[in-house]
């Protein structure tokens, strides 16, 4: 996993955010970076939600 | 010559003073949030991180706009949508197209080499939010629709399948039997061709007929790489794969919608990209929500509902699907009035698929201006005689009021209509109804005494 997939991951499993909360925490990031990052932790199944989507 | 595509309608609205071109560089999470400041079209020409690539937005959020996709005045694009789609032009099939120019398989796959666009608040990720999607079902055919794909890794989107489609159906189809249902999805092809594919056509009508019936010339389609499918040659993107065999089961959303609300989470399937397609500077397309699908869904369904009071033998008049409505929840009627035709017309604009409201009058009010409509409501409507409630209809899932959060996965939800028969009752005078008019007012001019 790339160092920012795990910061990715270690920001999310302290605090449930929104995806464009988690943008903001990266503006620096390049896009593609960010969006290479985001899917690493959706191949791993690590974002989770309930049954209402929350 | 090419066909004409999206590039081309591009030029036709830099042509008429309604694209604004940025040159300096755009983050992709910019996009959606400039494009929508612009009273014109924008084509941002410099994308951070992806040099090959431009992407053009806003392309049809006005009326005028899509009456330069239609080559029509506004007030005939309805009636000219209608007219048109009478005639449809089987689609051809070439040999070799633009929209292959480039051609990723296997490992080359990447989505994140595409701009995909962070475009609201709330959202659950990036979207493509514009397409022309494909499927083959054996039995029934080809089909084209609009559906928006949600980013999730390098190879695989999220699709809305939520709400009752062709597509839906092939894939409950193919999900019955076990199997995925491959799809294309074109990214970046002319405005008629979208109409056409938002279009809700009966399932034995083809959409693909009907882009050429609206072009006047058959709509070119190229062979996929990887799926037994065709696209429209002279788009500027293509995504090849399949909907996985896994049902309304994965999170998809939310998205900023074309209810103008900012949907919820919903449990949809999941799209494996098997191959990406695209010129060698592709365009890409991001449609902005909510006016730019609402503007595009006005036409379709005020077509739908003059075919409706053809049927039903009403004469329509004029006819609007309000943008305040999304294009999609209401119509508006002027028609030329037999007794008990204002019902007949209510009866049956409130058939039309995704219509929850209707208001039918006479010709003498335009219905364009919200205060005649007011008046004819206010002076023509007894509510115990002249409204129509219809309960249990289809629904749209983004309407809060049906409460689709109590339906679980896959479920769908049904609304109540309501129609208002506005039209001049029946034993009342037209007489009743003589305006008042200033005296004089023909004979003299307010500038002459100035």
């Amino acid at each position: 996993m790339s160092p920012l997939a795990i910061t990715l991951r270690d920001t999310l499993q302290n605090e449930a955010k929104q995806f464009d909360e988690m943008v903001d925490l990266h503006l620096d990031v390049p896009w593609r970076d960010f969006l290479r990052a985001w899917g690493e932790l959706r191949a791993d199944d690590l974002l989770k939600r309930d049954e209402a989507g929350d | 010559m090419a066909q004409t595509g999206f590039r081309e309608f591009l030029n036709d609205l830099d042509r008429a003073g309604q694209l604004k071109k940025i040159t300096k560089p755009v983050d992709p999470r910019q996009m959606s949030a400039l494009g929508s400041q612009s009273p014109t079209a924008t084509l941002f020409e410099t994308i951070e991180g992806y040099p090959e690539w431009r992407v053009a937005t806003g392309l049809v959020s006005s009326r005028a706009r899509l009456a330069i996709a239609m080559g029509c005045a506004e007030n005939r694009i309805a009636f000219e949508f209608e007219k048109k789609s009478a005639n449809p032009i089987d689609p051809v099939v070439v040999e070799s197209a633009p929209c292959q120019e480039v051609v990723m398989q296997g490992d080359e796959v990447d989505l994140t080499s595409i701009p995909f666009p962070l475009m609201h608040l709330f959202d659950g990720g990036p979207y493509i939010s514009g397409t022309f999607a494909v499927s083959r079902d054996a039995e029934y055919g080809s089909n084209a629709g609009s559906y928006r794909l949600m980013y999730r890794t390098p190879t695989e989107t999220g699709i809305d399948l939520v709400s009752p489609s062709d597509m839906r159906f092939y894939y409950q189809r193919a999900l019955d039997k076990g199997e995925s249902l491959p799809i294309a999805i074109a990214v970046g092809v002319h405005p008629l061709d979208m109409l056409a594919a938002s279009y809700k056509a009966p399932i034995d009508t083809s959409e693909l007929a009907l882009a050429g019936g609206l072009r006047g010339e058959a709509l070119e389609m190229v062979k996929c790489k990887t799926v037994d499918l065709e696209v429209p040659a002279q788009a500027e993107l293509v995504l090849e794969g399949e909907l996985l065999p896994i049902g309304w089961s994965a999170d998809e959303g939310p998205f900023g919608e074309f209810s103008q609300i900012s949907g919820d989470v919903k449990w949809n399937p999941i799209f494996r990209v098997s191959c990406i397609t695209r010129r060698k500077d592709p365009i890409f397309y991001m449609l902005q929500m909510p006016w730019e699908n609402d503007w595009l869904a006005a036409p379709v369904t005020e077509a739908a509902g003059l075919q409706a009071l053809r049927i039903a033998s009403v004469q329509p008049v004029d006819i609007l699907a309000p943008v305040g409505a999304c294009g999609y929840w209401a119509l508006v009627a002027s028609i030329k009035k037999r007794p008990g035709e204002g019902k007949n017309a209510v009866a049956a604009l409130l058939s039309v698929a995704e219509v929850k409201h209707v208001i039918v009058t006479d010709d003498d009010i335009n219905i364009h201006d919200p205060d005649e409509l007011d008046w004819a409501v206010a002076f023509r409507v007894q509510a115990d005689k002249d409204a129509i409630i219809i309960s249990g209809a289809r629904a749209k899932h983004i309407d809060p009021s049906v409460k689709s959060w109590e339906l679980g996965k896959g479920g769908l939800p049904t609304t109540a209509k309501l129609g208002i028969d506005a039209t001049i009752p029946e034993g009342v005078p037209r007489s009743m109804y003589r305006r008042i008019k200033n005296y004089a007012k023909d004979r003299v001019r307010l500038e002459d005494f100035e």
